[in-house]
């Protein structure tokens, strides 16, 4: 006995012992009926049944008149009780009972709703393995404080943030950063809560736990964007707030009228604004939580909302769909043979040879490319300009790689370096000129051609003969063209990107990819001045960016999505949608998801007004009784939260 | 009085009027300063002096209510 009182303690324990103790009594009362037709043995077991199951339900509206609010289970409660009053019992019954199992049921598959954030709640362990004085010991990962020292286990999640105190191992940090390959950690490396030890047994010293963690700030990121209410949200409870004493006065106001009680019961019962009201939040859950299993960081409902609506999309160059970092595209030099045969190099086209790095196919460079990138490498080594950088790290596999003896910088023109008897220039066509370095025919119109499709081309010459030139860009992303036309495929009408580089570069990435409007040469408050241009002209816009010099445009638009913003704070903070990875498809994916819940939101609303509308037209042509209306209603609930719950795997 | 905050998780959340009773009936109890319920996600926040309210006394409060909970780290 005391075992059974203590599970039904047990809040949903309780509810299912009593459901099913009602849906039993109902059973019991319609065989009795069937078999023995005995009219007084049927309405004692309904009105058995209805006080089991209504038990929970007038528990609720008591406590909600208690605290001051009513709620659904005072409707229920009081059309049951006038139920039982004017002898419908089986009504009373089912209306109790399908109440409670619909409760139920809609607290099952909200709950499934969640798990998105279960799964990333459940990537922390909950205990943690602490080493004192006292030796080891297991305590809740959330109790670990400041400074203790922390043991984790080879295959073991890491339970705080800390530092490696010693051990040494690879983590699977996969969880905060997005990137798949695990990161080598020894002494002194950081390391946070959630992600996972591969091999090496380590001691780490506590920074932060439980609410202080990395991965809990995320979880509260996308808590937060959940819990957000989007506009239709806001404006729906507002509805609800005077749609439930409104059912209440329309059901008195009807009972007045035609001394008919079941009628007003009936239409408390229907009057339930339960699928209304979860319409919007479902929607919002499931989609939140299935953008963000993707790694994108949807703010809340009001910029689902909004994105949904997006119908122009205005895109910052440099780091969005390029790279962002400059790369050696062409190298441009002469044939071995012309050279031996003492034939002046850049007279003819036919000579100029170009290879192209795009796809990284350095492999098999010939040594007349190589010696081109040797010795523009030995002048950039000493520089410190971004597109050295680039040079350099080309030359990564030539280990031996002397400095140079003296080193000038030209700004803006090019440099000269000397090493041994080697006098090098590298620059602009007009610093080579300059220095009586002849450029021929052959090589400019190979060089015209580059500079057409964006490249910054710099010469290098030796000795005061011209070796080639080299060609460089900051390479558009392998996804941006079919990221662009996904964006088309979404409904996308006008498709805009704003730079701040040379219109040449600028319309090469926009071939390539397939935009046509190209904004070039702009500064950043230009970027603003055009996004407010089109929404004048009617549209909705969306920016993408991934830089500060971008945040007054990110703000001014419709929407602001910021690029690769794991681990950066600020771009989680500006932008209404924040990608975690540098995945561009990732952008027209969050627009699509946005538009889809917005879709479902309005189907949801549709689905809970047409069924309350067409219930009240039944009650009111007398064809829809209590039973009837509770079951009907209960399905409508069901039927929202199981449209909502399809964004889980859109 | 030393004021911590709680975190709780209730996954029988199913509409959004729910959260009333369970907001009323721990901003009443004695020990708790403030308590916000979450219906989107669950999440409860409760600002409370373990030493007048623990947490097994939360947990009982939100059963009361008609709810499960758990305690969680995040």
């Amino acid at each position: 006995m005391k075992s059974l009182q203590k599970q039904l303690q047990n809040a949903t324990k309780r509810k299912k012992a009593l459901l099913v103790l009602s849906g039993l009594l109902i059973t019991a009362g319609w065989t009795v009926d069937i078999f023995w037709a005995s009219g007084w043995s049927f309405n004692v077991l309904m009105l058995l049944a209805t006080i089991t199951a209504g038990f929970e339900i007038a528990r609720r509206a008591w406590q909600g008149l208690w605290n001051g609010h009513t709620n659904i289970e005072l409707l229920v409660t009081i059309a049951a009780t006038g139920g039982l009053f004017i002898g419908v019992f089986w009504e009373a019954a089912a209306v109790t009972f399908l109440f409670l199992l619909g409760g139920w049921l809609e607290a099952r598959t909200m709950s499934k709703t969640r798990d998105t954030l279960k799964e990333l709640i459940n990537m922390a362990p909950e205990m943690a393995i602490i080493v004192g004085d006292e030796g080891r010991r297991e305590i809740p990962a959330r109790q670990v404080e400041d400074e203790m020292q922390v043991l984790v286990k080879p295959g073991s999640k890491i339970p705080v943030d800390g530092i490696v105190e010693s051990g040494v191992t690879t983590v699977d940090e996969s969880a905060i950063t997005g990137e798949p390959i695990p990161a080598e950690k020894e002494s002194g490396s950081e390391v946070y809560a959630g992600t996972i030890n591969k091999n090496g047994r380590i001691y780490i010293r506590a920074t932060k736990s439980g609410a202080d963690t990395t991965l809990a700030k995320i979880i509260r990121r996308v808590e937060e964007a959940q819990e957000e209410k989007a506009p239709t949200q806001r404006f729906i409870e507002r509805f609800a707030s005077w749609y439930t004493p409104g059912i209440v006065g329309l059901s008195i106001i009807s009972y007045l009228f035609t001394w008919n009680l079941e009628l007003g019961l009936t239409l408390l019962v229907i009057g339930c604004p339960g699928a209304l009201v979860i319409s919007t939040p479902i929607s919002i859950i499931s989609g939140i939580g299935n953008a963000a299993k993707k790694g994108i960081l949807i703010k809340g409902g009001e910029y689902l909302e909004n994105a949904g609506k997006v119908s122009a999309v205005a895109l910052d160059k440099t780091g969005t769909l390029t790279t962002g970092k400059p790369s050696v595209t062409e190298l441009i030099y002469f044939s071995q043979e012309t050279a031996l045969a003492g034939v002046s190099q850049e007279e003819s086209l036919a000579e100029v040879h170009t290879a192209s790095l795009v796809n990284g196919n350095n492999g098999s460079l010939p040594s007349e490319g190589e010696e081109l990138l040797y010795w523009t490498a030995i002048a950039e080594s000493a520089s410190e300009h971004p597109l050295a950088e680039a040079i350099i790290a080309e030359t990564n596999e030539m280990t031996d790689l002397p400095e140079p003896d003296q080193f000038e910088s030209h700004t803006g023109q090019g440099i000269e370096a000397v090493l041994g008897d080697n006098h090098i220039y590298v620059g602009k066509a007009d610093f080579l000129k300059e220095k009586g370095i002849s450029i021929g025919e052959g090589i400019n119109k190979e060089i015209q051609n580059l500079t057409n499709r964006g490249r910054t081309v710099v010469f290098t010459a030796r000795n005061n003969k011209l070796v080639g030139a080299i060609g460089i860009a900051d390479p558009m992303r392998t996804e941006t063209t079919e990221m662009i036309s996904k964006l088309r495929e979404n409904g996308i009408e006008r498709i805009a990107m704003l730079t701040g580089d040379a219109k040449s570069t600028a319309n090469a990435i926009a071939g390539e990819s397939g935009i046509t409007e190209v904004h070039a040469g702009i500064l950043p408050e230009d970027k603003n001045d055009i996004i407010l241009a089109m929404q004048e002209e009617g549209y909705q816009v969306a920016m993408v960016g991934d830089g500060i010099n971008d945040a007054p445009a990110l703000a001014t638009a419709d929407i602001g999505i910021a690029m690769g913003a794991a681990g950066t704070d600020v771009a989680i903070e500006t932008a209404d949608i924040a990608l975690m990875t540098d995945k561009l498809m990732n952008i027209p994916e969050a627009l699509r998801i946005s538009k889809l819940t917005l879709r479902n939101i309005h189907q949801n609303v549709v689905i809970a007004l047409v069924t309350v509308g067409a219930l009240l037209a039944g009650v009111f042509a007398g064809s829809v009784h209590m039973a009837a209306g509770m079951l009907i209603h209960e399905l409508s609930v069901m039927l929202v939260i199981f449209n909502g719950m399809r964004l889980r795997w859109k | 009085m030393t004021t911590t905050k709680t975190i709780l998780r209730s996954d029988e959340l199913s509409c959004p009027s729910c959260v009333n009773n369970i907001e009323s009936n721990l901003n009443q109890t004695e020990g708790i300063s403030k308590a916000k319920v979450h219906f989107n996600t669950g999440r409860i926040e409760v600002e409370h002096d373990p030493d007048i309210a623990s947490e097994e006394k939360l947990i009982e409060v939100v059963r009361r209510s008609g709810y499960e909970a758990h305690i969680s780290q995040f």
